[in-house]
Protein backbone atom coordinates (compact mmCIF):
# COMPACT_ATOMS: atom_id res chain seq x y z
CA UNK A 1 0.00 0.00 0.00
CA UNK A 2 2.73 2.39 1.04
CA UNK A 3 4.54 1.57 -2.18
CA UNK A 4 1.48 2.32 -4.29
CA UNK A 5 0.92 5.66 -2.58
CA UNK A 6 4.59 6.58 -2.95
CA UNK A 7 4.52 5.60 -6.62
CA UNK A 8 1.38 7.62 -7.25
CA UNK A 9 2.78 10.59 -5.40
CA UNK A 10 5.94 10.42 -7.50
CA UNK A 11 3.91 10.24 -10.69
CA UNK A 12 1.71 13.10 -9.56
CA UNK A 13 4.81 15.11 -8.73
CA UNK A 14 6.20 14.40 -12.18
CA UNK A 15 2.94 15.38 -13.80
CA UNK A 16 3.06 18.73 -12.02
CA UNK A 17 6.60 19.53 -13.20
CA UNK A 18 6.62 22.75 -15.18
CA UNK A 19 10.17 22.74 -16.39
CA UNK A 20 11.77 24.38 -13.39
CA UNK A 21 12.59 21.10 -11.65
CA UNK A 22 11.18 19.69 -8.44
CA UNK A 23 10.17 21.83 -5.47
CA UNK A 24 12.87 21.45 -2.89
CA UNK A 25 13.22 24.59 -0.80
CA UNK A 26 16.22 24.88 1.47
CA UNK A 27 15.12 25.47 5.05
CA UNK A 28 16.70 28.45 6.79
CA UNK A 29 17.00 28.77 10.51
CA UNK A 30 16.63 32.19 12.07
CA UNK A 31 19.80 32.45 14.09
CA UNK A 32 19.10 33.84 17.53
CA UNK A 33 22.08 35.81 18.85
CA UNK A 34 23.58 34.65 22.13
CA UNK A 35 21.78 36.02 25.15
CA UNK A 36 18.81 37.34 23.18
CA UNK A 37 15.21 36.48 23.98
CA UNK A 38 13.24 34.23 21.65
CA UNK A 39 11.86 36.07 18.63
CA UNK A 40 8.14 36.74 18.27
CA UNK A 41 6.85 33.21 17.64
CA UNK A 42 4.22 34.53 15.25
CA UNK A 43 6.71 35.72 12.66
CA UNK A 44 7.59 32.53 10.83
CA UNK A 45 4.97 30.22 12.35
CA UNK A 46 2.95 30.05 9.13
CA UNK A 47 5.68 31.24 6.80
CA UNK A 48 8.44 28.67 6.69
CA UNK A 49 11.72 30.47 6.32
CA UNK A 50 13.62 29.13 3.30
CA UNK A 51 16.55 30.28 1.20
CA UNK A 52 14.24 30.50 -1.82
CA UNK A 53 11.61 32.51 0.06
CA UNK A 54 14.28 34.87 1.37
CA UNK A 55 15.71 35.34 -2.15
CA UNK A 56 12.30 36.11 -3.60
CA UNK A 57 11.74 38.56 -0.73
CA UNK A 58 15.05 40.25 -1.45
CA UNK A 59 14.22 40.57 -5.16
CA UNK A 60 10.82 42.08 -4.33
CA UNK A 61 12.28 44.43 -1.71
CA UNK A 62 14.53 46.02 -4.32
CA UNK A 63 12.02 45.98 -7.20
CA UNK A 64 10.68 49.40 -8.24
CA UNK A 65 7.72 47.66 -9.87
CA UNK A 66 6.10 47.47 -6.48
CA UNK A 67 5.44 51.20 -6.92
CA UNK A 68 3.30 53.18 -9.36
CA UNK A 69 6.25 54.96 -10.98
CA UNK A 70 8.22 51.76 -11.41
CA UNK A 71 11.24 53.21 -9.63
CA UNK A 72 10.40 53.47 -5.93
CA UNK A 73 11.22 50.21 -4.22
CA UNK A 74 11.12 49.33 -0.51
CA UNK A 75 14.87 49.77 -0.65
CA UNK A 76 14.52 53.36 -1.91
CA UNK A 77 13.52 54.54 1.55
CA UNK A 78 15.06 51.69 3.53
CA UNK A 79 18.70 51.98 2.51
CA UNK A 80 21.07 49.33 3.75
CA UNK A 81 23.92 51.74 4.41
CA UNK A 82 21.58 53.70 6.69
CA UNK A 83 20.58 50.53 8.55
CA UNK A 84 17.51 50.40 6.31
CA UNK A 85 16.29 53.90 7.13
CA UNK A 86 16.45 56.91 4.76
CA UNK A 87 19.81 58.53 5.32
CA UNK A 88 19.84 62.22 6.13
CA UNK A 89 16.13 62.70 5.35
CA UNK A 90 13.66 63.76 8.00
CA UNK A 91 10.88 62.56 5.69
CA UNK A 92 11.27 60.23 2.73
CA UNK A 93 10.23 60.80 -0.86
CA UNK A 94 7.21 59.03 -2.28
CA UNK A 95 6.17 58.90 -5.93
CA UNK A 96 5.39 62.15 -7.81
CA UNK A 97 7.65 64.30 -5.61
CA UNK A 98 5.65 63.67 -2.48
CA UNK A 99 6.87 63.48 1.11
CA UNK A 100 6.00 60.86 3.67
CA UNK A 101 4.39 61.95 6.94
CA UNK A 102 6.93 60.27 9.18
CA UNK A 103 10.61 59.37 9.31
CA UNK A 104 11.38 55.99 7.73
CA UNK A 105 12.29 53.68 10.61
CA UNK A 106 15.35 51.48 10.47
CA UNK A 107 14.46 47.88 9.60
CA UNK A 108 16.38 45.91 12.17
CA UNK A 109 15.61 42.88 14.31
CA UNK A 110 11.98 43.01 13.19
CA UNK A 111 11.47 39.39 14.22
CA UNK A 112 11.61 40.56 17.85
CA UNK A 113 8.96 43.23 17.40
CA UNK A 114 5.35 42.89 18.44
CA UNK A 115 3.99 45.67 16.23
CA UNK A 116 5.23 47.89 13.42
CA UNK A 117 5.18 51.59 12.51
CA UNK A 118 5.74 54.52 14.85
CA UNK A 119 2.15 54.16 16.07
CA UNK A 120 2.18 50.34 16.25
CA UNK A 121 -0.79 50.21 13.87
CA UNK A 122 0.54 47.16 12.06
CA UNK A 123 -0.06 43.91 13.92
CA UNK A 124 1.98 41.45 11.83
CA UNK A 125 5.17 41.69 9.78
CA UNK A 126 3.47 40.19 6.73
CA UNK A 127 0.84 42.89 6.38
CA UNK A 128 3.19 45.84 6.92
CA UNK A 129 4.12 46.32 3.22
CA UNK A 130 0.45 46.95 2.36
CA UNK A 131 0.78 50.36 3.95
CA UNK A 132 3.76 51.82 2.02
CA UNK A 133 2.74 50.02 -1.19
CA UNK A 134 -0.70 51.62 -1.29
CA UNK A 135 -0.04 55.01 0.33
CA UNK A 136 -0.37 57.80 -2.27
CA UNK A 137 2.70 59.55 -0.86
CA UNK A 138 4.84 56.42 -0.74
CA UNK A 139 4.62 53.77 -3.47
CA UNK A 140 1.07 54.60 -4.62
CA UNK A 141 0.38 51.22 -6.19
CA UNK A 142 -2.35 48.57 -5.98
CA UNK A 143 -1.88 44.86 -5.35
CA UNK A 144 -3.71 44.10 -8.61
CA UNK A 145 -1.21 46.15 -10.62
CA UNK A 146 1.77 44.66 -8.82
CA UNK A 147 0.60 41.12 -9.52
CA UNK A 148 0.03 42.04 -13.18
CA UNK A 149 3.51 43.59 -13.45
CA UNK A 150 5.21 40.65 -11.77
CA UNK A 151 3.32 38.23 -14.04
CA UNK A 152 4.61 40.18 -17.03
CA UNK A 153 8.20 39.95 -15.76
CA UNK A 154 9.39 36.50 -16.81
CA UNK A 155 12.21 36.50 -14.25
CA UNK A 156 9.75 35.95 -11.40
CA UNK A 157 8.24 32.54 -12.37
CA UNK A 158 11.40 30.74 -11.33
CA UNK A 159 11.52 32.56 -7.98
CA UNK A 160 7.89 31.90 -7.06
CA UNK A 161 8.15 28.27 -8.09
CA UNK A 162 11.33 27.81 -6.06
CA UNK A 163 9.87 29.51 -3.00
CA UNK A 164 6.30 28.21 -3.03
CA UNK A 165 6.16 25.17 -5.33
CA UNK A 166 4.44 26.68 -8.34
CA UNK A 167 4.56 29.84 -10.42
CA UNK A 168 1.37 31.41 -9.12
CA UNK A 169 1.87 35.00 -7.99
CA UNK A 170 -0.51 35.97 -5.19
CA UNK A 171 -0.58 38.83 -2.72
CA UNK A 172 -0.11 36.34 0.10
CA UNK A 173 3.07 34.95 -1.45
CA UNK A 174 4.45 38.42 -2.15
CA UNK A 175 3.84 39.45 1.45
CA UNK A 176 5.20 36.25 2.93
CA UNK A 177 8.37 36.44 0.83
CA UNK A 178 8.93 40.08 1.82
CA UNK A 179 8.51 39.06 5.47
CA UNK A 180 11.13 36.36 5.03
CA UNK A 181 13.61 38.98 3.86
CA UNK A 182 12.79 41.77 6.29
CA UNK A 183 12.37 39.37 9.22
CA UNK A 184 15.89 38.10 8.57
CA UNK A 185 17.49 41.54 8.90
CA UNK A 186 19.31 40.88 12.15
CA UNK A 187 21.97 43.22 13.51
CA UNK A 188 23.89 41.64 16.39
CA UNK A 189 27.57 42.18 15.69
CA UNK A 190 28.29 45.72 16.84
CA UNK A 191 31.19 46.72 19.07
CA UNK A 192 28.68 46.55 21.93
CA UNK A 193 27.84 42.91 21.08
CA UNK A 194 31.51 41.99 20.80
CA UNK A 195 32.11 43.65 24.16
CA UNK A 196 29.20 41.68 25.67
CA UNK A 197 30.63 38.50 24.20
CA UNK A 198 34.02 39.32 25.70
CA UNK A 199 35.86 39.56 22.39
CA UNK A 200 36.85 43.21 22.85
CA UNK A 201 37.11 45.87 25.51
CA UNK A 202 35.32 49.20 25.65
CA UNK A 203 37.40 52.36 25.95
CA UNK A 204 36.97 54.19 29.28
CA UNK A 205 34.81 56.78 27.49
CA UNK A 206 32.54 54.07 26.08
CA UNK A 207 32.30 52.46 29.50
CA UNK A 208 31.24 55.77 31.05
CA UNK A 209 28.74 56.22 28.25
CA UNK A 210 27.33 52.76 28.89
CA UNK A 211 26.84 53.61 32.58
CA UNK A 212 24.99 56.79 31.58
CA UNK A 213 22.84 54.81 29.14
CA UNK A 214 22.03 52.25 31.86
CA UNK A 215 21.02 54.94 34.32
CA UNK A 216 18.99 57.14 31.97
CA UNK A 217 17.90 55.38 28.78
CA UNK A 218 17.71 51.64 29.34
CA UNK A 219 14.23 51.41 30.80
CA UNK A 220 12.69 52.03 27.36
CA UNK A 221 15.67 51.30 25.08
CA UNK A 222 16.16 47.95 26.78
CA UNK A 223 19.06 45.61 26.06
CA UNK A 224 19.77 43.64 23.99
CA UNK A 225 17.31 44.96 21.36
CA UNK A 226 17.52 48.55 22.65
CA UNK A 227 13.75 48.87 22.56
CA UNK A 228 11.03 47.40 24.74
CA UNK A 229 8.46 47.63 21.91
CA UNK A 230 6.29 49.94 24.03
CA UNK A 231 4.80 53.37 23.33
CA UNK A 232 5.69 56.55 25.18
CA UNK A 233 5.29 60.29 25.01
CA UNK A 234 8.81 61.64 25.33
CA UNK A 235 7.71 65.26 25.56
CA UNK A 236 8.07 66.41 21.97
CA UNK A 237 5.68 69.20 20.97
CA UNK A 238 2.92 68.27 18.49
CA UNK A 239 4.33 68.56 14.98
CA UNK A 240 2.95 70.50 12.00
CA UNK A 241 0.98 67.43 10.84
CA UNK A 242 -0.86 67.22 14.16
CA UNK A 243 0.51 63.69 14.49
CA UNK A 244 -0.88 62.25 17.74
CA UNK A 245 0.87 58.89 17.23
CA UNK A 246 -0.62 55.93 19.03
CA UNK A 247 -3.90 57.74 19.65
CA UNK A 248 -4.70 57.44 15.94
CA UNK A 249 -4.73 53.66 16.36
CA UNK A 250 -6.39 53.19 19.73
CA UNK A 251 -8.61 56.26 19.72
CA UNK A 252 -7.65 56.82 23.36
CA UNK A 253 -6.72 60.31 24.51
CA UNK A 254 -4.41 58.65 27.03
CA UNK A 255 -2.32 57.54 24.03
CA UNK A 256 -1.93 61.05 22.66
CA UNK A 257 1.62 61.77 21.44
CA UNK A 258 2.85 58.29 22.26
CA UNK A 259 5.19 56.73 19.73
CA UNK A 260 6.97 53.41 19.54
CA UNK A 261 10.39 53.26 21.19
CA UNK A 262 12.87 52.91 18.30
CA UNK A 263 15.84 50.58 18.67
CA UNK A 264 19.12 52.40 19.24
CA UNK A 265 21.04 49.84 17.23
CA UNK A 266 22.88 51.53 14.33
CA UNK A 267 21.61 54.87 15.58
CA UNK A 268 24.75 56.48 14.12
CA UNK A 269 23.44 55.64 10.64
CA UNK A 270 19.69 56.05 11.16
CA UNK A 271 19.97 59.86 11.32
CA UNK A 272 17.81 61.99 11.57
CA UNK A 273 15.80 61.10 14.66
CA UNK A 274 12.29 60.97 16.15
CA UNK A 275 9.04 60.07 14.37
CA UNK A 276 9.28 63.12 12.13
CA UNK A 277 13.05 63.26 11.86
CA UNK A 278 13.13 66.62 13.60
CA UNK A 279 16.61 66.17 15.14
CA UNK A 280 19.48 65.83 12.72
CA UNK A 281 22.15 64.76 15.20
CA UNK A 282 22.46 62.84 18.45
CA UNK A 283 23.48 65.91 20.41
CA UNK A 284 20.06 67.47 19.67
CA UNK A 285 18.36 64.27 20.77
CA UNK A 286 20.15 64.24 24.11
CA UNK A 287 19.58 67.97 24.56
CA UNK A 288 15.87 67.31 24.09
CA UNK A 289 15.93 64.94 27.06
CA UNK A 290 17.93 67.36 29.22
CA UNK A 291 16.17 70.61 28.40
CA UNK A 292 13.60 70.26 25.61
CA UNK A 293 10.79 68.27 27.17
CA UNK A 294 7.33 69.84 27.30
CA UNK A 295 6.32 69.09 30.89
CA UNK A 296 2.76 70.34 30.43
CA UNK A 297 1.67 67.39 28.30
CA UNK A 298 -0.70 65.20 30.30
CA UNK A 299 0.54 61.98 28.69
CA UNK A 300 4.25 62.71 29.24
CA UNK A 301 5.98 59.53 30.40
CA UNK A 302 6.36 59.35 34.17
CA UNK A 303 10.04 58.44 33.86
CA UNK A 304 10.71 61.74 32.10
CA UNK A 305 8.94 63.94 34.66
CA UNK A 306 12.29 64.80 36.22
CA UNK A 307 14.82 66.37 33.83
CA UNK A 308 17.85 64.27 32.97
CA UNK A 309 21.04 66.13 33.83
CA UNK A 310 24.17 65.62 31.75
CA UNK A 311 27.38 67.61 31.58
CA UNK A 312 28.70 68.39 28.09
CA UNK A 313 31.34 65.71 28.63
CA UNK A 314 28.71 63.18 29.66
CA UNK A 315 26.72 63.91 26.49
CA UNK A 316 29.79 63.01 24.47
CA UNK A 317 30.41 59.88 26.51
CA UNK A 318 26.84 58.76 25.86
CA UNK A 319 27.23 59.44 22.13
CA UNK A 320 30.45 57.42 22.08
CA UNK A 321 28.58 54.57 23.66
CA UNK A 322 25.76 54.90 21.11
CA UNK A 323 28.34 54.60 18.35
CA UNK A 324 29.29 51.17 19.73
CA UNK A 325 25.85 50.02 18.54
CA UNK A 326 26.95 50.51 14.93
CA UNK A 327 27.15 47.20 13.10
CA UNK A 328 28.91 47.54 9.77
CA UNK A 329 28.76 43.78 9.18
CA UNK A 330 24.99 44.43 9.01
CA UNK A 331 25.05 47.55 6.87
CA UNK A 332 27.53 45.93 4.47
CA UNK A 333 26.15 42.39 4.52
CA UNK A 334 25.94 41.35 0.84
CA UNK A 335 23.08 39.00 1.65
CA UNK A 336 20.90 42.00 2.45
CA UNK A 337 21.97 44.00 -0.62
CA UNK A 338 20.30 43.72 -4.04
CA UNK A 339 21.18 40.40 -5.66
CA UNK A 340 22.04 42.17 -8.91
CA UNK A 341 23.25 45.71 -9.44
CA UNK A 342 20.32 48.12 -9.63
CA UNK A 343 19.90 49.85 -12.96
CA UNK A 344 19.40 53.56 -12.42
CA UNK A 345 16.56 54.79 -14.59
CA UNK A 346 16.96 58.25 -16.11
CA UNK B 1 -4.41 11.73 -21.40
CA UNK B 2 -1.91 9.56 -19.56
CA UNK B 3 -1.71 12.26 -16.93
CA UNK B 4 -5.47 12.18 -16.48
CA UNK B 5 -5.54 8.40 -16.15
CA UNK B 6 -2.80 8.56 -13.56
CA UNK B 7 -4.64 11.25 -11.64
CA UNK B 8 -7.82 9.18 -11.67
CA UNK B 9 -5.89 6.11 -10.60
CA UNK B 10 -4.38 8.11 -7.77
CA UNK B 11 -7.79 9.40 -6.73
CA UNK B 12 -9.14 5.85 -6.52
CA UNK B 13 -6.14 4.74 -4.49
CA UNK B 14 -6.61 7.74 -2.21
CA UNK B 15 -10.27 6.91 -1.63
CA UNK B 16 -9.43 3.30 -0.92
CA UNK B 17 -6.66 4.23 1.39
CA UNK B 18 -8.42 6.99 3.29
CA UNK B 19 -12.07 6.08 3.65
CA UNK B 20 -12.49 8.35 6.67
CA UNK B 21 -11.52 11.53 4.83
CA UNK B 22 -14.52 11.74 2.56
CA UNK B 23 -17.38 11.87 4.98
CA UNK B 24 -20.89 10.85 4.12
CA UNK B 25 -22.25 13.10 6.87
CA UNK B 26 -21.94 16.42 5.05
CA UNK B 27 -24.50 18.10 2.88
CA UNK B 28 -24.40 21.23 0.78
CA UNK B 29 -26.19 24.45 1.60
CA UNK B 30 -26.56 27.66 -0.34
CA UNK B 31 -27.25 30.98 1.34
CA UNK B 32 -28.65 33.66 -0.92
CA UNK B 33 -28.61 37.18 0.43
CA UNK B 34 -31.20 39.63 -0.86
CA UNK B 35 -30.41 43.22 0.01
CA UNK B 36 -33.28 45.57 0.73
CA UNK B 37 -33.70 49.24 1.48
CA UNK B 38 -37.15 50.71 2.08
CA UNK B 39 -38.47 47.21 1.37
CA UNK B 40 -37.12 47.27 -2.19
CA UNK B 41 -34.25 45.28 -3.63
CA UNK B 42 -31.35 47.71 -3.80
CA UNK B 43 -30.04 49.02 -7.09
CA UNK B 44 -26.54 50.39 -7.46
CA UNK B 45 -26.12 54.16 -7.60
CA UNK B 46 -29.37 55.09 -9.34
CA UNK B 47 -32.03 54.68 -6.67
CA UNK B 48 -32.45 57.02 -3.76
CA UNK B 49 -33.42 55.45 -0.45
CA UNK B 50 -34.29 56.96 2.83
CA UNK B 51 -32.93 56.15 6.28
CA UNK B 52 -35.47 55.73 9.10
CA UNK B 53 -34.30 59.21 10.06
CA UNK B 54 -35.56 60.52 6.73
CA UNK B 55 -32.17 61.18 5.14
CA UNK B 56 -31.81 60.33 1.44
CA UNK B 57 -28.93 58.16 0.19
CA UNK B 58 -27.72 56.07 -2.71
CA UNK B 59 -25.63 52.91 -2.54
CA UNK B 60 -22.55 52.19 -4.63
CA UNK B 61 -21.00 49.37 -2.63
CA UNK B 62 -22.15 46.85 -0.05
CA UNK B 63 -19.90 44.03 1.06
CA UNK B 64 -19.46 42.06 4.23
CA UNK B 65 -17.91 38.91 5.61
CA UNK B 66 -19.93 35.88 6.61
CA UNK B 67 -18.07 33.14 8.45
CA UNK B 68 -18.41 30.33 10.98
CA UNK B 69 -21.67 29.20 9.43
CA UNK B 70 -23.58 26.46 11.18
CA UNK B 71 -25.75 25.82 14.12
CA UNK B 72 -23.55 25.62 17.15
CA UNK B 73 -20.68 24.19 15.13
CA UNK B 74 -18.55 27.02 13.76
CA UNK B 75 -16.60 26.23 10.60
CA UNK B 76 -13.58 28.01 9.19
CA UNK B 77 -15.34 28.81 5.93
CA UNK B 78 -15.20 32.53 5.23
CA UNK B 79 -17.16 34.29 2.51
CA UNK B 80 -17.25 37.83 1.22
CA UNK B 81 -20.80 38.69 0.21
CA UNK B 82 -21.15 41.44 -2.37
CA UNK B 83 -24.61 42.92 -2.94
CA UNK B 84 -23.57 43.85 -6.47
CA UNK B 85 -21.47 40.76 -7.09
CA UNK B 86 -21.56 37.23 -5.71
CA UNK B 87 -24.50 37.33 -3.31
CA UNK B 88 -24.88 33.58 -2.90
CA UNK B 89 -22.49 31.39 -0.99
CA UNK B 90 -22.22 27.63 -0.97
CA UNK B 91 -20.83 25.53 1.83
CA UNK B 92 -20.81 22.09 3.34
CA UNK B 93 -22.47 21.55 6.67
CA UNK B 94 -22.86 18.49 8.85
CA UNK B 95 -25.97 16.58 7.84
CA UNK B 96 -28.91 16.94 10.16
CA UNK B 97 -32.11 18.79 10.93
CA UNK B 98 -31.62 22.49 11.57
CA UNK B 99 -34.07 24.66 13.50
CA UNK B 100 -31.83 27.71 13.41
CA UNK B 101 -29.04 29.03 11.29
CA UNK B 102 -26.15 30.86 12.83
CA UNK B 103 -23.17 32.69 11.38
CA UNK B 104 -20.64 35.33 12.29
CA UNK B 105 -20.96 38.64 10.51
CA UNK B 106 -17.28 39.47 10.25
CA UNK B 107 -13.99 37.70 10.74
CA UNK B 108 -12.70 36.03 13.89
CA UNK B 109 -10.15 38.08 15.91
CA UNK B 110 -7.30 35.67 15.32
CA UNK B 111 -7.52 36.01 11.54
CA UNK B 112 -7.23 39.78 11.93
CA UNK B 113 -3.73 39.47 13.34
CA UNK B 114 -2.24 36.38 11.70
CA UNK B 115 -0.46 37.95 8.75
CA UNK B 116 -1.22 37.75 5.03
CA UNK B 117 -4.31 35.68 4.23
CA UNK B 118 -5.71 34.37 0.96
CA UNK B 119 -9.11 33.58 -0.52
CA UNK B 120 -11.91 35.83 0.70
CA UNK B 121 -9.45 37.40 3.14
CA UNK B 122 -6.88 38.35 0.48
CA UNK B 123 -6.06 42.06 0.95
CA UNK B 124 -6.78 42.33 -2.79
CA UNK B 125 -10.45 42.30 -1.83
CA UNK B 126 -9.99 45.78 -0.42
CA UNK B 127 -11.40 44.82 2.96
CA UNK B 128 -8.14 45.05 4.99
CA UNK B 129 -6.96 48.29 6.56
CA UNK B 130 -3.37 49.01 5.58
CA UNK B 131 -2.54 51.54 8.31
CA UNK B 132 -4.32 49.98 11.27
CA UNK B 133 -4.25 46.24 10.69
CA UNK B 134 -7.57 44.45 10.71
CA UNK B 135 -10.49 43.63 8.47
CA UNK B 136 -13.38 45.86 7.54
CA UNK B 137 -16.18 43.49 8.51
CA UNK B 138 -18.91 45.43 6.71
CA UNK B 139 -18.57 48.07 4.04
CA UNK B 140 -21.34 50.34 2.77
CA UNK B 141 -20.57 53.21 0.42
CA UNK B 142 -22.71 55.69 -1.42
CA UNK B 143 -23.77 59.33 -1.47
CA UNK B 144 -26.20 61.45 0.42
CA UNK B 145 -27.27 65.07 0.31
CA UNK B 146 -27.17 64.88 4.10
CA UNK B 147 -23.44 64.07 4.06
CA UNK B 148 -21.07 66.94 4.75
CA UNK B 149 -18.12 64.80 3.64
CA UNK B 150 -16.20 65.44 0.41
CA UNK B 151 -18.45 64.80 -2.64
CA UNK B 152 -21.36 64.04 -0.28
CA UNK B 153 -19.83 60.65 0.34
CA UNK B 154 -21.04 57.99 2.70
CA UNK B 155 -18.34 55.56 3.78
CA UNK B 156 -19.29 53.12 6.47
CA UNK B 157 -16.29 50.83 6.91
CA UNK B 158 -17.21 48.96 10.04
CA UNK B 159 -14.29 47.09 11.59
CA UNK B 160 -12.33 46.54 14.78
CA UNK B 161 -11.44 43.18 16.31
CA UNK B 162 -9.99 44.03 19.71
CA UNK B 163 -11.65 44.01 23.12
CA UNK B 164 -14.42 46.54 23.48
CA UNK B 165 -14.12 47.67 19.88
CA UNK B 166 -15.03 44.29 18.41
CA UNK B 167 -17.43 44.63 15.50
CA UNK B 168 -18.04 41.03 14.50
CA UNK B 169 -21.48 39.88 15.58
CA UNK B 170 -23.01 36.42 15.75
CA UNK B 171 -26.28 36.29 13.87
CA UNK B 172 -28.74 33.55 14.79
CA UNK B 173 -31.76 33.20 12.56
CA UNK B 174 -34.90 31.20 13.19
CA UNK B 175 -35.93 29.12 10.21
CA UNK B 176 -39.54 29.19 8.97
CA UNK B 177 -39.44 25.41 8.54
CA UNK B 178 -37.08 22.64 9.49
CA UNK B 179 -34.01 22.60 7.26
CA UNK B 180 -32.78 19.13 6.36
CA UNK B 181 -29.18 18.96 5.28
CA UNK B 182 -28.13 15.75 3.62
CA UNK B 183 -26.53 14.53 0.43
CA UNK B 184 -29.81 14.12 -1.41
CA UNK B 185 -30.78 17.73 -1.95
CA UNK B 186 -28.99 21.06 -1.79
CA UNK B 187 -31.27 23.64 -0.23
CA UNK B 188 -31.05 27.38 -0.65
CA UNK B 189 -31.87 29.58 2.30
CA UNK B 190 -32.92 33.04 1.15
CA UNK B 191 -31.89 35.66 3.67
CA UNK B 192 -33.14 39.21 3.52
CA UNK B 193 -30.70 41.89 4.57
CA UNK B 194 -32.49 45.08 5.55
CA UNK B 195 -30.43 48.26 5.33
CA UNK B 196 -33.17 50.24 7.11
CA UNK B 197 -32.16 48.22 10.18
CA UNK B 198 -28.48 49.00 9.59
CA UNK B 199 -29.17 52.71 9.87
CA UNK B 200 -31.68 52.20 12.65
CA UNK B 201 -31.48 55.49 14.57
CA UNK B 202 -28.15 56.57 13.06
CA UNK B 203 -27.87 59.89 11.32
CA UNK B 204 -25.98 60.34 8.06
CA UNK B 205 -25.48 64.03 8.70
CA UNK B 206 -23.83 63.25 12.04
CA UNK B 207 -21.56 60.41 10.84
CA UNK B 208 -21.42 59.97 7.08
CA UNK B 209 -17.91 58.51 7.36
CA UNK B 210 -16.90 55.81 9.82
CA UNK B 211 -13.54 54.34 8.83
CA UNK B 212 -11.82 53.57 12.12
CA UNK B 213 -12.53 51.12 14.92
CA UNK B 214 -14.14 52.67 17.99
CA UNK B 215 -17.42 53.69 19.53
CA UNK B 216 -19.17 54.64 16.27
CA UNK B 217 -18.17 51.41 14.55
CA UNK B 218 -19.24 49.40 17.56
CA UNK B 219 -22.61 51.13 17.65
CA UNK B 220 -23.11 50.42 13.94
CA UNK B 221 -22.18 46.76 14.48
CA UNK B 222 -24.80 46.47 17.19
CA UNK B 223 -27.37 46.84 14.42
CA UNK B 224 -26.01 43.87 12.42
CA UNK B 225 -28.17 41.25 14.18
CA UNK B 226 -31.32 43.29 13.41
CA UNK B 227 -30.65 43.32 9.67
CA UNK B 228 -30.96 39.64 8.80
CA UNK B 229 -34.06 37.44 8.50
CA UNK B 230 -34.82 34.25 6.64
CA UNK B 231 -37.36 34.71 3.90
CA UNK B 232 -37.66 31.19 2.58
CA UNK B 233 -36.01 27.84 2.10
CA UNK B 234 -35.89 26.58 -1.47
Amino acid sequence: MTLVVALMAALLGAAKDDGFGPYKPTPLKLSIPKGWPKPNSDIFAKNKLTEEGFELGRKLFYDGNLSKDGATSCGSCHQQFAAFSTYDHDLSHGINNTFTDRNAPSLVNLAWMTSYHWDGGINHIEVQPLSPITAHNEMGETLENIIAKLNADSSYSRYFKAAFGDKAITSQRILKALAQFTGSLISSNSRYDQWKNGTLKFTPVEESGYALYKANCSSCHREPLFTDNSFHNNGLPLNRFGDAGRQRITGLSSDSLKFKVPSLRNVQYSVPYMHDGRFNDLDKVITHYTSGINYLQPTLDSILQKPIVFTERQKLELIYFLYTLTDTSFTKNKRFAPAQPITIKH
Amino acid sequence: MIKRILLQAFAIVAICALPGKLTAQNGKLILKFVHLANEKKIIRNDSVYSTPNGEPYTISKLRYYVSEIGSGKPSRNIFLVDAFGPDSIEMKLPAGHYQQLSFLLGVDSLLNCSGAQDGALDPLKDMFWTWNSGYVMFKLEGKSDSSHADLNRIEQHIGGYKGENKTMRRITLNLPEKLVIDQKKTHTVVIEVDLDKYWNKASISANPVIVIPGTLAKRAADNFPLMFRVKSIL
